[in-house]
């Protein structure tokens, strides 16, 4: 990524949450302007998806602490989270979307619609996740979301 | 996520949300469904114009709601969706499940 942007942001659940992540975005928004209004909520939905998930589901009691790179090129946004939580067990492969009155199981699927590429690693005892949309896109269908494992 | 509830004609309770329907908020969705439903409004327009942002977390509470009120032989409905919600509800295929009408106080205009 030539002329890439980099914003880092550390965070502690509790007592930050997915607020935390909305502020870091705003000022990612304003320091990256060319990126269009759809990009931008598509990601930010995949991203606090992805925050979310980690902070509900890889906290064993003592908390989490988490590490996030935004990454803002020409033609892609990518963001990098490492996580100090609870191995992320979780099957990326071949999700679907829940049955319509299902209240859960909605956030992996919907984040694999929204970018084009989420991987997940556990390396060094911490959870690495990357997520990663080429701009100017559209969502992906349910169907058709890819899902990798890295 | 502050909250509004404003009672119709024909027994309608409009839920008027504003800021960000996310994990954090969706307990509070719940409960104000819940309590609206039990004060005798199974019939709930749900306000979505001030609503900033939804997760799918805030998607749940929704449809939590939605099984809450027709258990209660009324219905929930949504209206004045942003771009960000209404992609949310067709990505999760959720459109047919929760349609999106133009204004909460006729949302229940057909019955």
């Amino acid at each position: 990524m030539d002329d890439a942007l980099i914003h880092t942001l550390r965070m502690s659940s509790p007592p930050d949450d997915v607020g935390t992540l909305h502020d870091l975005l705003e000022s990612v928004w304003v320091d990256a302007p060319q990126l269009a209004v759809r990009d931008r909520f598509g990601f930010e939905t995949a991203l606090v998806e992805l925050v979310g998930n980690v902070i509900c589901h890889a906290d064993n009691g003592s908390g989490v602490s988490c590490t996030l790179s935004i990454v803002t090129a020409d033609n892609r946004i990518e963001a990098l989270l490492s996580d100090t939580g609870e191995p992320g067990n979780v099957e990326l492969r071949g999700r679907e979307m829940p049955d319509g009155l299902s209240e859960s199981g909605r956030g992996i699927p919907l984040i694999q619609a929204l970018v084009d590429e989420l991987t997940y690693e556990r390396e060094g005892g911490l959870n690495r996740w990357r997520i990663s949309k080429q701009l100017g896109g559209r969502p992906n269908s349910p169907a058709s979301a890819p899902a990798v494992i890295g | 996520m502050e909250f509004t509830v404003k009672e119709m004609d024909g027994g309608v309770a409009v839920v008027r949300l504003s800021g960000m329907l996310n994990m954090v908020a969706a307990s509070l969705l719940r409960v104000v469904v819940g309590s609206t439903v039990a004060e005798g409004h199974p019939k709930i327009a749900m306000d979505l114009s001030e609503i900033d942002f939804i997760d799918s977390s805030g998607l749940g509470a929704l449809i939590g709601g939605l099984k809450t009120t027709r258990q209660a032989g009324g219905d929930l409905r949504i209206a004045a969706p942003n771009d960000q919600v209404r992609l949310v509800l067709q990505l999760t295929n959720m459109e047919r499940v929760l349609t999106a009408y133009e204004d909460a106080e006729t949302a229940f205009s057909n019955g």
